[in-house]
């Protein structure tokens, strides 16, 4: 019987730190990309891949873009950003993308500035567009931080902070990704930061989410090694429903991991059986 | 197609005067090829065996590679194949018996599953041929032991999550059948998949004669002397003492499963 204690999630790190830096090293040389753009935030994860694009490629070739708002706006923040940076030769550009967000704000009909979530997710686009721009114009890969706890809960934005070419963290859980970023040598304030989206002030994923992800990260790796819902919340000691409703967000978010779906009238169908290798 | 590579790597290895040179599993074309995959297919012996052929002649080697293979008798039938050529032409095939489906595997999907061994007497001894989940079915490399195989080459595409397996098994179905074991397995990253190299030239003892580097395109040398053969078949006797009957049991509770 799978025993759902902290120790199923350890890893060889530096096995793990070796495999994504050669994922990613791998992927920039197909795409024959001159580098990597990526969002830093100041968090933990985006400044995970950070250290290991650099790590993987070169700092010189990696481009950080720090893009805060007004009404999120954390200086530490920043500050956490640019000394990650630092600390791995990572070139940075400072764009503040409250004048965007503000005009969309003005030009879409019926804006409303209450409904925090829809709100939120603008900000979340506007990154994403930000990224895309510099990776189009520099022929850059964009690499995104996505967690996998952040994806198997789809605690993210549609086509927004999702939105990469790779994603090098995907396959760890976010409490891995702390252990990676510990042993690879990432500054502890950034380490313990609470994990936030920052789409409104105050946003804490773990309070959206319920849970910490101590306990999240293992309900989800029950989840993952196919176990009954009762056994999970048997072994961690918690409420079936708890794990209950893991479970079902869990399934409830698979339409935010795929292309959109469509009705199969032909042949050969996208994103069901029209089945092409991707080269790179 | 790796035409132009497995070339390269074959006159290399007659510099190094080498008489058999092993490339893995669907080598000829990659592993992950999805639908392309009945593009690339091709009758076996057919134009790219031809090609390995020649390339085999002119550097006075023995080769064994791995292929899609496309039925002769039908148009888009796909066997996942070990091919072996020599300086003689091609000598012959082994289509893969079981196709795993399960995991990052879809290889049901194209492939049809092989019904017969493949072991081939050649100049350098009796060569079985198995292909890279085959090794989890100890019966299989039994049969091509019984067959009169002196060396099984097993061809592989196996991604690092499988790595620890193999490890083990290559060397489990070395010294289980007292026979040398070739075990040849992809590099490199598709789809996400990194496959873990790690290849390696397995005594009727267990040992690990030969070792190619983990993740790294390499090529490695190893030698066999039959003759160690005898030594381990005299200190370690399952070829004696193997149960016929429990193969008859084995094959009943197999299917009444």
């Amino acid at each position: 019987m799978l025993r759902l204690a902290p120790h199923v999630l350890e890893l060889d790190w530096a096995d793990v730190e070796s495999r994504i830096k050669h994922f990613i090293k791998n992927y920039v040389e197909k795409a024959e990309a001159d580098g990597i753009v990526l969002g830093l935030s100041g968090g933990i994860d985006s400044s995970t891949v950070a250290a290991l694009s650099a790590l993987a490629i070169g700092g010189n070739k990696v481009l950080g873009l720090i893009m805060p708002e007004k009404e999120t706006y954390n200086q530490e923040d920043i500050e956490d950003a640019k000394n990650v940076a630092e600390k791995y030769g990572i070139k940075t550009k400072i764009i503040d993308i409250t004048a965007i967000i503000e005009t969309i704000q003005k030009t879409i009909p019926e804006f409303d500035p209450n409904e925090k979530i829809s709100k939120g997710n603008i900000k979340a686009r506007t990154r994403m567009i930000c990224l895309y721009y510099y990776a189009n114009k520099h022929n850059l890969i964009v690499c995104g931080s996505s967690d996998k706890s952040e994806a198997m809960m789809g605690y993210f934005t549609k086509w927004g902070d999702v939105a990469a070419d790779i994603a090098p963290i995907m396959d760890l859980y976010k409490t891995q990704v702390r252990k990676l970023a510990q042993y690879v040598g990432l500054p502890q304030r950034v380490i313990n930061k609470p994990a936030t989206p920052a789409l409104w002030p105050g946003q804490k994923a773990e309070d959206e989410l319920g849970l910490k992800y101590e306990t999240l990260d293992l309900i989800l790796y029950g989840l993952e090694h196919f176990m009954e819902i009762d056994e999970i919340a048997n072994q961690l000691g918690i409420d079936k429903a708890v794990v209950q409703k893991v479970s079902s967000r869990l399934e409830r978010m698979e339409h935010k991991r795929r292309m959109p779906i469509t009705i199969k009238l032909q042949y050969r169908t996208i994103g069901m059986d029209f089945k092409l290798p991707q080269s790179i | 197609m790796n035409i132009t590579k497995m070339e390269k790597y074959a006159d290399e290895a007659r510099k190094q005067e080498a008489e058999l040179i092993i490339f893995p599993e669907l080598s000829l074309t990659g592993y992950t090829l999805k639908d392309k995959v009945y593009e690339l297919a091709e009758t076996i012996p057919g134009p790219s065996t031809e090609k390995i052929a020649r390339i085999a002649k002119e550097n006075n080697l023995y080769i064994i590679f791995g292929a899609p293979e496309l039925s002769e008798k039908a148009q888009a039938i796909l066997y996942n194949t070990a091919v072996l050529v020599g300086p003689e032409g091609y000598i012959g095939k082994y289509r893969k018996m079981h196709l795993p489906n399960h995991s990052v595997f879809e290889e049901k999907r194209y492939f049809r599953p092989g019904y017969k061994t493949g072991v081939y007497k050649t100049r350098l001894g009796r060569i079985g041929l198995i292909i890279c989940y085959d090794i989890f079915f100890p019966e299989i490399t039994r049969l091509i032991r019984l067959e009169g195989a002196d060396f099984t080459v097993c061809i592989s595409a196996s991604p690092s999550t499988r790595r620890s397996f193999f490890e083990i098994l290559t060397a489990a179905r070395a010294i289980e059948n007292t026979m040398f074991l070739a075990y040849v397995n992809l590099v490199g990253i598709e789809e996400g998949l990194q496959f873990w190299g790690g290849s390696r030239l397995i005594a009727p003892n267990g040992n690990v004669i030969a070792k190619a580097p983990y993740y790294e395109e390499s090529l490695t040398l190893g030698e066999i002397d039959y003759n160690e053969i005898r030594a381990s078949e005299i200190s370690a006797q399952m070829l004696k003492d193997l149960r016929p009957e429990i193969f008859l049991k084995l094959k009943e509770k197999s299917v009444e499963f």
